[in-house]
């Protein structure tokens, strides 16, 4: 595949992503939609539109989301609870492109320079946000199997 | 010796550590019958032997390839530093890359230049050794592709360069093959030889033979179809292609193919030893060492593990993984192969160091390849047909019962073999093997191979591993931690011709270095907290050492100077799989991150940091 159809695919499973994720409340209609802020943002108004997890916070999606980020090999990189290894740890507190819900979504579903796939052109969105969702339990009590 | 019980939480590991104190852990006492005998190094470059003594004079002091000599010795003929004045050892320059990860390659000394490579990204540097503080004279970076960092199973190393006919040759992480004039740096050619999206990468030290740069890929991890392939050295066109699973077409196996045991004879073994098409994803890749030997004009080298890890998936002796090839260099014919570790099922890759030499065995003199296993085995071989004439275990090994030497066979102890979702324990032996990549060093003039290793045990429990191109293909939960002694490592002399430990001087740590042997009779390595040392190469007392900026995974050489002088390198630069340990981005809260490497080296990020940095010693 050349880079230039790979990027075509890329945006287009973006395209999807932003159709399906709800709008942000703060949205102003004067804004770019789909914009994934991983650096800062200029100017005074920072209101930009992001993704919302549609799981937020729900337990019940945990243990699913556990179960896609095995099946996908998240964690033959990231290690089997994400403490890191080929990939960096997702168990810190350190995040290079942003440990918001929207951030880690994006970095899933477009892939970032230093070798994580851009996962959009296979993983389907709802799934995304079920590991995003399990990844933002790691070291919490609602951690599901937790390293022992 | 410091018992490690406060590692592991587990029972086991404070009861093996009980033991230890109990039976006096400190082994390093030389056996008073060993045999020195008048064995001779006589393959390549290695110096010539004539009872027992080497002329230094015959050693031009130079290292142009990462084993010193087409024999792999490793082994210096200098003899001005000794066990007298080692002591009067200290630094006279040190270089920093600019590179933070895991520095596992040797430096190469050609005249009055010295050549490093970096890990990723891979910067070359000549570093002009007729100056004071050793300048540079040039530096050539090949800019990897950024993501190829991702690709990489066990951090982004490099193992070094090759130099021959004026030209360096090297890999980068992102599968190309370059060669630079030596003088100018400037590239002669370049050959794109692998795919970062199949989960290839290249992290291992080309060998030249013959006029074909010699290379191999790594990822298998990952997939990855391993494979070495033969570049003309003057224009970097592929000559030949050997895979490593397949049709005998592919493994380039022939009419001049002679295996020597049964388990080895048939055709097309590459396909018919797994199920249908898992040998197209079955790894066997390259990563390590390869030999020549100029007389029979063959080189020898190993592949590494099949994938995925979980063995159930692929039943079968997954052929040729974890197998000895001996092939010729200018077409890649396959003239005998042996494999180690049939059906592998616990990550025994083959990829390691042969060093020939010729022994006397039984009364004749044998041309012998000497293998220091994964799998736990020091393997003395018949390197003129693959006739296996002794396998010991040189540490603790418990996931076999040794090698029938009549069949050639590894025996398995099924107590040991991984199940899927059980948790089988106590596995020695762990994937890292009783011995990884860090290559050996042989004295002719002491007779011993001087061997730096790991001494861990592993739980693990298959699980169910899902191929998708270019991510890891596994299958397996690892938990390391110490083996019996407690101690994490050591560097164990070795007598190749009783097939006996002569001594060792236990390490807290894993031994993650190479090491070298010299004419002064010593023998130099690192600790991954970062201690140089060098011991007496005889009787292993500790005559120096020296703590250098962070922990030492490097191959340190003796060379001779512009000036004259004896000098020792070794870089500097904490990493590798168990190395990376120490990097901020791995959490060390969960024993399995990094395929169990957290668990092995749980205290690393308090005893070392990061950075590369080469030292240059000298009287």
């Amino acid at each position: 595949m050349s880079s230039r159809s790979r990027i075509a695919l890329v945006v287009g499973a973006l395209a999807i992503v932003a159709c399906e994720v709800p709008d942000h409340p703060n949205k102003a209609s004067s804004q770019p939609v789909s914009t994934f802020s991983i650096g800062p943002q200029p100017g005074p108004d920072r209101a930009l539109a992001v993704a919302v997890n549609p799981y937020h916070g729900d337990k019940s999606v945990v243990a699913d989301g556990r179960r896609w980020f095995n099946y996908y090999n998240c964690s033959g990189c990231h290690g089997d609870h994400a403490g890191g290894g080929m990939g960096p740890s997702l168990r810190d507190s350190t995040w290079f492109y942003g440990g918001e819900e929207h951030s880690i979504f994006a970095s899933i579903s477009e892939g970032r320079q230093y070798g994580m796939p851009a996962w959009g052109t296979k993983i389907p969105p709802d799934q995304i946000w079920r590991i995003v969702t399990y990844i933002k339990t790691l070291r919490t009590p609602d951690e599901p199997d937790p390293p022992r | 010796m410091p018992c490690v019980a406060s590692l592991g939480s587990m029972q086991r590991v404070q009861l093996i550590c009980a033991a230890v104190v109990v039976a006096s852990s400190w082994s390093c006492k030389p056996e008073p019958s060993r045999s020195t005998g008048s064995m001779s190094a006589s393959v390549g470059t290695a110096p010539q032997v004539s009872n027992g003594e080497v002329d230094s004079s015959a050693d031009d002091g130079q290292w142009v390839r990462p084993a010193k000599d087409f024999a792999s010795t490793r082994f210096s003929g200098l003899t001005e530093i000794n066990a007298t004045n080692v002591k009067n050892l200290r630094p006279i320059a040190t270089f920093s890359t600019g590179a933070l990860r895991g520095h596992e390659s040797a430096p190469l000394v050609v005249g009055s230049t010295m050549y490093v490579i970096t890990p990723y990204p891979n910067v070359v540097y000549a570093l002009d050794l007729t100056k004071p503080g050793l300048p540079a004279k040039w530096s050539y970076n090949p800019k990897p592709a950024l993501a190829s960092q991702g690709v990489a199973c066990c951090d982004v190393v490099n193992r070094g360069l090759v130099f021959d006919a004026g030209k360096l040759f090297f890999n980068t992480l992102d599968n190309r093959t370059i060669a630079l004039d030596a003088n100018s740096g400037k590239p002669v050619w370049e050959t794109q030889v692998g795919d970062i999206n199949l989960g290839e990468t290249m992290t291992m030290a080309p060998l030249v033979a013959h006029g074909v740069v010699l290379i191999g890929d790594s990822g298998g991890e990952m997939g990855v179809r391993g494979w070495l392939k033969g570049l003309d050295e003057n224009s970097g066109k592929v000559l030949w292609t050997a895979y490593h699973t397949g049709p005998d077409k592919d493994v380039l196996i022939g009419a001049a193919f002679r295996p020597f045991y049964p388990q080895d004879q048939g055709k097309d073994l590459g396909v018919s030893s797994w199920p249908p098409d898992a040998w197209k994803i079955g790894g066997g890749t390259m990563w390590g060492w390869i030999s020549y030997d100029p007389q029979q004009d063959l080189i020898f080298y190993g592949t590494a593990n099949p994938g995925p890890w979980n063995h159930e998936v692929r039943p079968g002796d997954n052929k040729w993984t974890s197998t000895l090839f001996a092939r010729k260099p200018t077409t890649g014919e396959a003239v005998w192969a042996y494999q180690l570790s049939p059906h592998d099922i616990h990550d025994y890759d083959g990829i390691n160091e042969q060093i020939l030499v010729d022994l006397p065995i039984g009364g004749q003199t044998r041309k012998v390849l000497i293998r220091p296993e994964r799998n736990g085995y020091v393997y003395v071989m018949d390197r003129t047909n693959g006739q296996v004439l002794s396998a010991e275990p040189y540490g603790f090994v418990n996931a076999s019962a040794g090698v029938d030497l009549k069949t050639g066979r590894l025996k398995y102890n099924p107590e040991k073999e991984p199940k899927l979702g059980k948790v089988v324990r106590e596995i020695c032996p762990a994937a890292p093997g009783m011995k990884d990549w860090q290559p050996s060093a042989y004295s002719p003039r002491t007779g011993m191979l001087y061997i730096p290793h790991q001494n861990l045990c592993m739980d693990e429990e298959s699980l169910s591993a899902n191929y998708i191109a270019g991510t890891p293909y596994v299958g397996m939960n690892v938990k390391m931690y110490p083996g019996p002694g407690g101690n994490r490592g050591e560097l164990e002399a070795w007598n190749p011709q009783t097939g006996k430990q002569v001594w060792a001087v236990k390490e807290d740590l894993p031994v993650w270095s190479g090491a070298v042997a010299t004419a002064g009779d010593l023998v130099f390595y690192g600790t991954m907290d970062g201690w140089f040392k060098a011991i007496d190469g005889r009787t292993c007392a500790p005559l120096w050492k020296f703590k250098v900026a962070s922990g030492i995974v490097g191959n340190p050489i003796a060379y001779k100077g512009p000036d004259g002088k004896e000098y020792i390198a070794i870089y500097a630069g904490i990493g590798g799989w168990l190395g990376a340990m120490a990097f901020p981005d791995v959490s060390l809260d969960d024993p399995y991150t990094a395929l169990g490497g957290a668990g092995a080296v749980p205290d690393i990020k308090s005893k070392t940091t990061m950075g590369g940095i080469l030292y240059v010693f000298s009287l």
